[in-house]
């Protein structure tokens, strides 16, 4: 591929993200503009924030190439990315908004009124952002590597950079005008090329040189087991994704979070139609692609395999494009919202105290990804839902609609995920892809009622533990707010 | 350190002069909430709420696991095309999007019915 074309396209993102996040500058003043976008974000505007935020390298780049490899066993991992939300709707959405807290660590220590409590989520929400940035910045070297035959390392640092710019200079405000942008600048990059590849390949009638059916590389099919786990790990993950549950907080009150979340999972069905196309056109028509062990890198390489020419050239231009605002967007988002954590339990929750968070929850991920190797993106990310979905779902499902949980039943449940679950991770890794039993490499079917039992039985155990003020706690979360505010 | 704790007042918009009687208003709905009668709705309220979220999720949940399953035991169908596609792809690849966009509205205009119906019963205006 011209490499041109790709530091272009990086160049072009970049530029219009700072400029977008400057102009947001001038509008966020005060600390509460800098955490959460002073709560008065339209529906429309968060949700295409949202979308912008949650579609990352692993949904932009890694569901196409999992697709490529694995066919109809990897269409589970999109439709669990957007059921995922529709559970984050019935379950949490308006309760959250209604806690009146800023970030999960917030709305634990007010449940439970316990400082230890808030001490343990903001450990388990730091752990999953970074291990969440990392594929990012995994998926950025990829990208670089692959359009501009630069060294890796460019990629991320490159991000990183333009991800620390941006946030320090305009907390969530900018961010949610970046983030929006970002929705449809990505949901064009992958919608344009795909639909004049198939144009071309049906107007100069070439035909498939595979089926859809068969897997490229002959890998076999995925177990009931594995697909089951695999559902298990994103419907309850994306529930307890730090970048996600705070943008609920820019919403003005309960219904209007509802309001949104209906709209963002309108937004995530039309975009994964699109790498679904990407994944059945790589199996028909380039399966070569499969074998060189760069399937997540199929999105980007498509147009140019199968247009070519000065066309092909723009058309990667575009992907190109949509992939470094998949992994911009995503990376901002969570430092944003780890900065958030960060700033207000070390830093004392002022504005500059949240610029030196922002910075230090961008280096730590670099410095994870550039020991790590890159496993497949979707995959990775799919663990860290799992991680999610054994820690953060159950206090949180169980805070909102349980009255009998502890404190002590929370911490006890917390830690049973993430020894669990981050045990299975570190297992998976030092076993290989080849030698990890599939009850290790998809362990949310196990680690997730697990965390759930452990934090039931050990509250059961502490019912004296109950706060005192539950009853109040319960009301606010339940009961829709006052008229003077819905009536808006 | 001392820690600023940033929360946002959560009946007042900024802005909104009228600080003193929306306190007051607020908190004698407070203390009706609090008081062995309201529980009573409360708590109505919140296993409503919790029974439409179980079953909505348990509905789309059946639907998604139905999917694969007709196409495994009807035999032929993940093998049929539909407009030049192949079936199994369009119905786990497109089919389960309108599941779940309906599943939720159907959702949201329940919940906010239950609440309408609490409003209605605590005698809020």
């Amino acid at each position: 591929m011209n490499p041109v074309v790709g530091v272009a396209a990086f160049a072009a993102v970049s530029l219009a993200t700072a400029v977008i996040g400057f102009y947001g500058l001038r509008i966020s003043r005060t600390t509460g503009d800098f955490y959460v976008a002073s709560r008065t974000v339209r529906p429309w505007w968060n949700a295409s924030a949202i979308g912008g935020e949650y579609l990352s390298a692993a949904s932009f780049l890694g569901v196409a190439g999992l697709i490529l490899l694995s066919g109809t066993d990897a269409l589970w991992f999109p439709v669990g990315y957007t059921a995922g939300y529709l559970m984050l709707l019935l379950f949490v959405a308006a309760p959250l908004r209604r806690s009146g807290a800023y970030t999960i660590p917030d709305f634990t220590e007010a449940r439970l009124d316990s400082r230890v409590v808030r001490s343990v989520t903001s450990v388990v929400v730091v752990m999953v952002g970074w291990l969440y940035i990392v594929p990012q910045l995994h998926g950025a070297a990829l990208a670089i590597r692959i359009t501009t035959g630069l060294p890796a390392w460019v990629g991320m640092v490159a991000v990183v950079a333009v991800v620390c710019v941006t946030v320090v200079a305009g907390g969530m405000r900018s961010i949610t005008f970046v983030q929006a942008f970002q929705y449809w600048l990505k949901l064009t990059a992958l919608a344009v090329p795909i639909l004049f590849i198939v144009f071309v390949l049906a107007d100069s009638g070439t035909p498939p040189v595979a089926e859809a059916s068969v897997n490229p590389t002959g890998a076999a099919p995925a177990g009931m087991y594995q697909n089951i786990s695999l559902l298990v790990a994103l419907l309850f993950g994306t529930l307890g994704l730090p970048h996600v549950l705070v943008r609920f907080y820019t919403n003005p009150d309960g219904q209007s979070a509802r309001r949104t979340t209906l709209i963002v999972l309108g937004l995530l069905s039309v975009f994964y139609l699109f790498p679904t196309a990407y994944g059945l056109v790589g199996r028909m028509f380039a399966p070569q692609l499969a074998q060189s062990g760069q399937s997540d890198a199929l999105v980007l390489l498509l147009p140019g395999e199968l247009v070519g020419g000065t066309a092909g050239d723009l058309l990667s231009a575009l992907v190109v494009a949509g992939a470094f605002a998949a992994f911009l967007s995503t990376t901002s988002g969570l430092v944003v919202s780890l900065a958030g954590v960060i700033s207000q339990d070390l830093f004392g929750g002022s504005v500059k105290g949240f610029r030196r968070a922002a910075v230090i929850s961008a280096l730590v991920p670099l410095g994870l990804a550039s020991m790590t190797g890159s496993l497949a993106l979707a995959g990775s990310v799919g663990m860290v839902f799992a991680f999610t979905a054994s820690t953060l779902c159950p206090v949180l499902l169980l805070g909102i609609w349980w009255r009998g949980l502890t404190d002590a039943g929370a911490i006890a449940g917390m830690a049973t995920g993430a020894v669990f679950c981050g045990g299975a991770m570190v297992a998976g890794a030092l076993l290989g892809a080849g030698g990890t039993p599939s009850w290790l490499a998809q362990p949310a079917a196990w680690t997730v009622p697990a965390a759930f039992a452990v934090m039931v039985l050990v509250s059961r155990a502490t019912r004296t533990r109950v706060p005192r003020g539950i009853t109040r706690l319960m009301t606010r979360l339940h009961t829709p707010e006052r008229p003077l505010v819905t009536e808006r | 350190m001392t820690r600023v704790r940033v929360t946002a007042p959560r009946t007042i918009l900024p802005g909104s002069g009228a600080l003193p009687a929306v306190r007051s208003a607020a908190d004698s709905r407070d203390a009706a909430e609090e008081s062995d009668a309201g529980q009573v709705f409360v708590r109505s309220l919140i296993r409503s709420q919790l029974r439409l979220a179980v079953v909505v999720a348990a509905g789309f949940l059946l639907i998604l696991v139905a999917f694969p399953l007709m196409l495994g035991l009807v035999p032929g169908l993940a093998e049929s095309t539909i407009v030049g596609l192949p079936f199994n792809w369009v119905l786990l690849g497109a089919g389960i999007y309108p599941v779940i966009g309906l599943s939720a509205w159907l959702y949201i205009r329940t919940a906010a019915r239950n609440e309408a119906r609490y409003r209605d019963l605590v005698g809020d205006k």
